[in-house]
């Protein structure tokens, strides 16, 4: 069996967003046999990839086993996506607004009744999730079902001390905060990352901090988390919002090593064939 | 029947070993090429390493949370005489590639 069968790169359409071309890499897979249902746009999170997050981690694969159409995107400055200087192709909003593109290109429709086939279901992890729900919350005519992997009702990324990272990547000098250092340690293990495009989007991040509670999707939500994630215990915040939203901890994972779980595919695959 | 060693391949980027997560086969287990065989952690990420070749597992290394060195033995696999070539070469049908192919350049295709 030719595991590469109807896999190929780049979308049918290609438009520009507010006149300008995002420039973002778009992986787009279909299945031997597909479902009767929606195709599946995955987000990927802070420093990671299309390739790390979905691809190396089995998750087109296991999608596309169980019959679903998948469209993944390099966030920008992430993967093989272009890298732009300006901050403004880093904020969260424009990079919604590319996704919403991306996915009509790519021939996600929004919801009709009597065809299974329509809307679009999107799995995020970590910042992918902030953006799943902001895009859920914003395209109920589109956006079927969330998964959210790893999310955060905080972001990390908005309390990130930029001047810091700035300074330790001129020179050395130590960052104090935490988080910024785990960040910056993360983005420089990323292979291939463009350390000056991640903060770029820091930058874009902390100009529209996530604020859960100003737009809140309406849609069925899984939520996803290792047991040993530091940011686990937000999810209750986010349900709050969401109270209809099923939870799914994952015993012994961790922020980094819950993307691979069978579990957390399995319940995923699971959640998102319900009509 | 022959006996074909897969010991833990080169991740890239310089990773010099990963830690065992969770086995997604079991000795005894019939696998197909490609087949999903474990999920590891490395210093980077985690992931899934598919199977080099179809056979029958006798036996893997590793429990969950033990670290494997890049070159020690990862699995093995039983096949049949006539399908095994020389003992610890890949088979005729060629190594694994990368599932998806990345490209920036929407025009190459």
């Amino acid at each position: 069996m030719a595991m590469t069968t109807g896999r190929h790169t780049g979308a049918a359409a290609h438009h520009t967003v507010e006149g300008t071309d995002p420039g973002l890499n778009v992986v787009t897979a279909v299945p031997e046999s597909p479902a009767a249902l929606p195709p599946v746009l995955l987000i990927h999170g802070f420093a990671s990839s299309v390739e790390l997050n979905w691809d190396k981690s089995g998750w087109i694969q296991a999608l596309l086993e169980a019959g679903r159409r998948v469209i993944a995107v390099d966030l920008p400055g992430h993967g093989a996506s272009s890298a732009p200087e300006d901050v403004d192709s880093y904020t969260p909003s424009r990079i919604r607004a590319d996704l919403l593109q991306i996915a009509s290109d790519a021939g996600a429709r929004p919801i009709a009744d009597g065809h299974p086939d329509s809307g679009l279901d999107v799995v995020g992890y970590s910042l992918g999730s902030r953006l799943a729900w902001e895009f859920g919350a914003t395209q109920p005519s589109l956006v079927r079902r969330l998964v959210l992997g790893g999310p955060s009702s905080r972001d990390p990324l908005a309390e990130f001390d930029l001047v810091a990272a700035q300074r330790f990547l001129a020179d050395g000098t130590p960052i104090e905060d935490p988080s910024t250092a785990t960040l910056v340690s993360m983005a420089q293990a990323s292979p291939g990352s463009d350390m000056y495009a991640l903060l770029s989007l820091v930058e874009g991040v902390k100009e529209e901090p996530y604020d859960p509670g100003e737009a809140v999707p309406r849609q069925p939500v899984l939520m996803v988390a290792g047991e040993r994630d530091e940011r686990v215990a937000t999810i209750e915040r986010l349900r709050e919002l969401v109270p209809h939203a099923e939870v799914l901890i994952l015993p012994g994972r961790t922020h980094v090593n819950a993307v691979t779980a069978r579990a957390f595919k399995h319940a995923a695959i699971e959640f998102l064939a319900q009509s | 029947m022959a006996e074909i060693p897969f010991p833990l391949p080169d991740l890239g980027e310089g990773l010099i070993e990963a830690t065992v997560l969770e086995w997604l086969v079991a000795e005894g287990d019939q696998v197909e090429r490609n087949q999903p065989l474990v999920e590891v952690e490395t210093a980077k990420s985690a992931l899934e390493l598919p199977s080099p070749q179809a056979g029958r597992v006798l036996k893997v290394y590793g429990a969950p949370g033990e670290v494997i060195p890049v070159g020690d033995p990862l699995i093995v696999f039983e096949v049949p005489d006539d399908a095994a070539g020389i003992v610890g070469t890949v088979p005729a049908d060629g190594a694994p590639t990368r599932r998806v192919r990345l490209s920036a350049n929407l025009d190459d295709d």
